[in-house]
């Protein structure tokens, strides 16, 4: 069936309509394309230098003072007390529990090397040899000792008083004596 | 004669006065000790001379008379250590480690060093016939041994908190 003049008509207008506009279509998508790169371009350079910003920040002196004095500031301390004072310990002690975290961090190897380490250092034994020369811990363990050795002679003296009691009454039994006086 | 006969079956019951007596096991225990100290300090002084003499060459006759001189220490070293101990505290260290005390029997006081001396030489008596002399010990009311007889003396309970030299109450 052939097409109606009027069809015909408004199909050729398309057409031509389309043909006319392909260059400003293309035009707006340069545009578009050309937008986005500038865009990414200035968010790049503007994320590149806030991080120079930062990073000359932390290293600069002033940062530092700075947070020397917010730390030692009375402000600080109330912050630490009233986080400790709240339920945030409880929450991290919860959290590290559900996590597994000190299980994982002894399971870790790390923590088994930072152990080799702390062993290996010399450090370590002087603290020890200190701790083991300190007049505390060598009074404690005199007590200790002298304790002990009570105690062993205190149940050699139980023992061998049971002893004389059973001796004596078998001796005095068979000899047929009276019991000495408190025997049992 | 049945009232009488009764009390002498029952034991003798400990008035609040009377002293514990120490038995036959517990002094021994203690005179372990002691010999074990005597001759610890003996061997190592006897030790140390004959190391110091080892480096002079003796005559013969100069080596028996080393080891007689040897012999004198060791026995005067074994006297003193008795007789101080008795005659100052009443314990020596074995005593002390079992917690008993050699006193006089008459009152509970402390012993003269010629008391003491006197004991230590019927100790010697009692341990000759095969320690027969202890045997005492098993059988006497204040469990006294030969020495104990021939001295005037008893072995008593010292407990901790009793400081040395003051005496336990007498018989």
């Amino acid at each position: 069936m052939a097409d109606s003049p009027i069809r015909l008509g408004t199909r050729a207008a398309g057409v031509l309509g389309g043909v006319a506009l392909r260059p400003v279509v293309q035009a707006a998508t340069l545009a578009g394309r050309a937008e986005r790169a500038a865009r990414a371009a200035a968010i790049g350079r503007l994320s590149a230098a806030t991080l120079a910003a930062v990073d000359a920040a932390l290293a600069s002196r002033v940062t530092e003072e700075a947070l020397d004095r917010v730390l030692a500031s009375a402000l600080a301390r109330r912050g630490v007390d009233r986080a400790l004072e709240g339920p945030l310990v409880e929450a991290v002690a919860a959290g590290l529990s559900e996590h597994g975290v000190i299980k994982r961090v002894l399971d870790d190897q790390v923590m088994e090397q930072a152990v080799a380490l702390v062993l290996a250092s010399d450090e370590l034994w002087l603290v020890v040899e200190e701790i083991a020369h300190s007049p505390a811990v060598t009074e404690a363990i005199t007590q200790q000792s002298i304790g002990f050795a009570d105690e062993v002679a205190g149940g050699v003296r139980a023992r061998s008083r049971s002893a004389d009691d059973w001796i004596e009454a078998k001796v005095r039994r068979a000899l047929r004596r009276r019991p000495v006086a408190g025997s049992p | 004669m049945a009232v009488a006969a009764r009390a002498a079956a029952e034991p003798e019951q400990p008035t609040a006065a009377e002293p514990v007596y120490e038995g036959l096991v517990t002094r021994a225990i203690a005179f372990t000790l002691d010999a074990a100290l005597v001759n610890f300090v003996a061997l190592v002084v006897g030790a140390a001379l004959a190391l110091a003499v080892s480096v002079l060459q003796l005559s013969n006759e100069l080596d028996a008379a080393a080891a007689a001189c040897a012999g004198v220490a060791y026995l005067l070293w074994t006297v003193a250590y008795f007789v101080t101990f008795w005659s100052s505290t009443g314990q020596t260290p074995g005593n002390r480690v079992m917690r008993i005390r050699v006193v006089l029997a008459k009152d509970g006081g402390r012993l003269r060093p010629g008391r003491a001396l006197v004991r230590l030489g019927a100790l010697v008596l009692a341990a000759l016939p095969l320690f027969a002399g202890f045997l005492t010990i098993l059988v006497d009311d204040r469990r006294r041994g030969l020495q104990d007889m021939i001295a005037g003396t008893v072995v008593v309970a010292a407990p901790e908190e009793e400081q040395p030299g003051v005496s336990a109450p007498g018989p």
